[in-house]
C-alpha cells in the first residue's frame, strides 16, 4: 500500500515536470524529443535498476560510475589494440560479441568483488563499493594509459565491426538503449515481484537476522545483487562507449549519485526492503526529464544544479511529511478507539 | 607489533626521501593525466627536467585546490628545488603558491594564470584569447559567414572557458549574419556535450555550426551530430589534441587550435633551471605563447600538443 502510494506521488512529480515543460517549450512533447529524452533516461536507469536490487538488500554500490568507465576502456581496448600477448609475440582481436561478452563479464566479476567484501568479509557496503570506485577507476586509467581509444567502429577486415550498433542503433526504429531498458526493467520487475530471489532480496533488507533465522541464504543473496548491478553498469559504459564512438577512462564519474537519486526519488528506502524497480523507473524519468527540459529552456548550467538539487530534496521532504502524517492518523485512531 | 613495522615503514620512507644522493629536485603538480593535455605537459617537463640532471616528482591534483595544496606541502618538506604547476583555480592556488614561495621553493605556472602577480615565479600560458579568436575567424569563414550555430561552454568556473568564450564573442558577434541558437555548458565532458547537442537539436535542427571551448566537447558534438545525420554542420574545436587532429584528417572535425603545451612545458623547466643556477629567470613573469591554427590542410605537420619536428 505504501509503496503504491510512493511511486504514485513520484509519478505526480514527473507529470507535474512533463506539464510545465510542455507549456514553455514547443519542440518539447515532440516524438524526436522524446525519443532523445528516453534514450539519455536509458543510461541512468539501467544503472539504477541494478542499484535498487543493491539498495533494497540493505546495501548501496557506489562504483557502478566507474565500472562503466571500466567496461568502456576494456572493449576500446580490445577493439583498438586487441589483446597483445607479448610472450609469444601475437595479437588477438576478439569478434564483436565476445569483446561484448568480455567486457561485460569484467563488469560482473567487480560487482562480485564487492559482493565477496560485503556478505563474506563483512565490509560496510559503503566502504567496499568505495573502494572499488577507485581501483575500477585507476584500472581504468591503467589500462590506457590516460589515453581515449578513438575509434570503435572497428575493421572489417579483423570481424570486429557492428559494436557501435550498441549505442547508435535502432530495433524497428527504437534505439537500442531504450530497447534495452524496457526489456531489463520488465526483468527486474518480474524477479524482485515474481521470484523466489526477488523475496529473498526484501527479505534481506528488511530483516537480515529474520531472513537468516528463516533459511534464506543471505550471503548468496548479497552477492548477487552486487553482481547483478556490476553487470548492468559494465552494459550502460558499453553503450555510452558505442554511442560516442570512442571509450575515455573518466566515463561516469558521479553516476553513481545520479543512479542513487533516481531509486530515493522512486521510493525506495534507503534502509533497504522498501520499494521496488517501477519507482525507479518513474524517478529516473523526472531527473532525465528535468535535464533536458532545462537544456531546451536554454536554463544556465548552475540553475540546472540547483534545481537538480531542489525536486530531489522536496520529493523526498514530501515522502517524510505524509509518512509522519499517516502514522499521526493511525495513532489518532488507536486513541479514539 | 604492527605499529613497530609502522615505525620501520616510515623510517624507510623518511630514508628514500633523504637519499636522493644530493641531486636537486623539481616537484610537476598538474590536473588528471586522464586528458591527453595535462598528461603531455606533465611529461614533456618531466623529461626536460631529467635531462637538466634534476630528480622528478609528477602529481595530479584533479582540479581540487585542498588536494594542491597538500601536494605543495608534500613538495616544500621534500625540499624540491622548483615547482611546476599547473594550478586548480586562478584564485584558489594563491595561498599556497604564496606559502612555497615563503618557504624558499619558487613556483613556475603554466597553462593557467593566477589572479596575482608577484607571487609566481613566472607565469607562461598559451594565449587563450588569441587562440579562441583564431578559432572563430576559422569558423566564421567556414561557415561563409552566416548561418545559426551552438555554442558549448567549459566549466563555468573555470578561467579558461571564461577568456575562451571572449575570445569566441569579439568574434562572432560582429556578424549579424551568425546567429547564436544554444549556449550550454557541457563541463569539458565528451559525454554531457553529445547529450547536449542531442536535446537542443530537438529544439532547432536548423543548425549549421557547433563552437566548442575544447576538443573533447566538440568531438562529443561531431558524434551527436553524426546520429542525428547531420555530417554537414561545421563543428571547430579548441587543445589540438592527438584526437582531433586525427578527426580532422578523417574530415568529421572541422578545425580546431593547438596549445603548445608541449613547449610551455619545456619552457617552464628551462625557466626553473635558470633561476636555479642564475638568479633569475630571464624572462618576464607573465608569458602568453600563441596557439595555432589546424585545419584538414595542415593536420598532418602537428605531433602531440606541438609542431613536428622536422626532420
Amino acid at each position: 500500500m505504501t509503496l503504491k502510494l510512493l511511486q504514485l506521488r513520484a509519478l505526480l512529480v514527473l507529470l507535474a515536470l512533463l506539464a510545465v515543460f510542455a507549456a514553455l517549450s514547443p519542440a518539447f512533447l515532440t516524438t524526436g524529443n522524446m525519443t532523445i529524452l528516453i534514450k539519455h533516461v536509458a543510461i541512468n536507469a539501467i544503472l539504477a535498476i541494478g542499484m535498487t536490487f543493491v539498495i533494497l538488500s540493505g546495501g548501496i554500490d557506489l562504483s557502478v560510475g566507474s565500472v562503466a568507465g571500466l567496461a568502456g576502456i576494456v572493449a576500446g581496448a580490445l577493439l583498438n589494440k586487441g589483446l597483445v600477448l607479448t610472450k609469444w609475440g601475437v595479437v588477438v582481436y576478439f569478434h564483436t560479441w565476445l569483446v561484448i561478452l568480455i567486457a561485460l563479464a569484467v563488469g560482473a566479476l567487480v560487482g562480485a568483488m564487492n559482493g565477496w567484501l560485503v556478505s563474506r568479509i563483512r565490509v560496510a557496503p559503503f566502504i567496499a563499493t568505495l573502494g572499488t570506485l577507485y581501483v575500477a577507476r585507476g584500472a581504468a586509467l591503467l589500462l590506457s594509459g590516460g589515453a581515449t581509444y578513438p575509434d570503435l567502429a572497428g575493421r572489417q577486415e579483423l570481424g570486429n565491426t557492428g559494436f557501435l550498433q550498441l549505442g547508435s542503433g535502432t530495433v524497428v526504429g527504437v534505439p537500442v538503449p531504450i530497447v534495452f531498458m524496457v526489456i531489463l526493467a520488465g526483468l527486474g520487475l518480474a524477479i524482485a515481484l515474481r521470484t523466489p530471489f526477488g523475496r529473498r532480496v526484501y527479505a534481506v533488507g528488511g530483516n537480515e537476522r529474520a531472513a537468516d533465522l528463516s533459511g534464506v541464504r543471505v550471503k548468496s543473496v548479497k552477492l548477487w545483487v552486487y553482481v547483478i548491478s556490476g553487470f548492468l553498469a559494465a552494459l550502460v559504459g558499453l553503450m555510452i562507449a558505442a554511442q560516442l564512438a570512442s571509450a575515455h577512462p573518466a566515463t561516469g564519474e558521479t553516476f553513481e549519485l545520479n543512479a542513487i537519486a533516481a531509486v530515493v526519488l522512486g521510493g525506495t528506502s534507503l534502509s533497504g526492503g522498501r520499494g521496488g524497480i517501477g519507482g525507479t523507473i518513474i524517478g529516473a524519468f523526472v531527473i532525465g526529464v528535468l535535464a533536458d527540459g532545462l537544456i531546451l529552456l536554454g536554463v544556465s548550467e548552475f540553475w540546472q544544479i540547483v534545481i537538480k538539487g531542489l525536486v530531489i530534496v522536496s520529493a523526498v521532504v514530501l515522502d517524510q511529511l505524509q509518512d509522519r502524517q499517516a502514522q499521526r492518523a493511525v495513532a489518532l485512531l488507536r486513541s479514539n478507539s | 607489533m604492527n605499529y613497530r613495522w609502522l615505525g620501520a615503514l616510515c623510517l624507510l620512507t623518511l630514508l628514500a626521501s633523504c637519499g636522493g644522493g644530493g641531486k636537486k629536485s623539481i616537484a610537476i603538480i598538474t590536473p588528471s593525466h586522464d586528458n591527453p593535455f595535462f598528461k603531455t605537459e606533465a611529461e614533456m617537463a618531466g623529461a626536460r627536467a631529467r635531462e637538466l640532471g634534476y630528480e622528478v616528482t609528477l602529481n595530479s591534483h584533479n582540479d581540487d585546490a585542498h588536494q594542491q595544496d597538500q601536494l605543495i606541502d608534500v613538495a616544500i618538506a621534500n625540499r624540491a628545488a622548483a615547482i611546476v604547476l599547473d594550478n586548480a583555480g586562478a584564485d584558489a592556488s594563491v595561498a599556497s603558491i604564496r606559502k612555497a614561495k615563503a618557504a624558499g621553493v619558487p613556483v613556475i605556472l603554466i597553462d593557467r594564470e593566477i589572479n596575482v602577480n608577484g607571487v609566481a615565479a613566472a607565469q607562461i600560458v598559451a594565449n587563450n584569447y588569441q587562440g579562441a579568436s583564431l578559432a572563430a575567424q576559422e569558423f566564421v569563414r567556414l561557415l561563409g559567414e552566416k548561418g545559426n550555430y551552438i555554442e558549448l561552454v567549459g566549466r563555468e568556473s573555470d578561467t579558461n572557458a571564461a577568456i575562451r568564450t571572449r575570445g569566441f564573442h569579439d568574434v562572432l558577434d560582429k556578424y549579424d549574419t551568425l546567429k547564436p541558437v544554444g549556449r550550454q555548458s557541457a563541463n569539458w565532458s565528451q559525454t554531457e556535450a553529445f547529450q547536449k547537442i542531442e536535446t537542443m537539436l530537438q529544439a532547432n535542427r536548423n543548425i549549421q555550426g557547433v563552437i566548442a571551448g575544447n576538443d573533447t566537447m566538440a568531438l562529443g558534438a561531431v558524434a551527436a551530430l553524426k546520429n542525428a545525420g547531420l555530417s554537414n554542420v561545421v563543428v571547430v574545436g579548441f587543445d589540438g589534441s592527438p584526437d582531433a587532429i586525427a578527426s580532422i584528417r578523417a574530415g568529421a572535425l572541422r578545425a580546431t587550435v593547438l596549445q603548445p603545451a608541449a613547449t610551455i612545458a619545456r619552457m617552464a623547466v628551462d625557466q626553473a633551471h635558470k633561476l636555479l643556477t642564475t638568479g633569475s629567470t630571464g624572462a618576464p613573469e607573465k608569458q602568453a605563447i600563441d596557439c595555432e591554427l589546424v585545419v584538414a590542410g595542415n593536420a598532418d605537420q602537428f605531433g602531440v600538443f606541438a609542431r613536428k619536428e622536422s626532420k
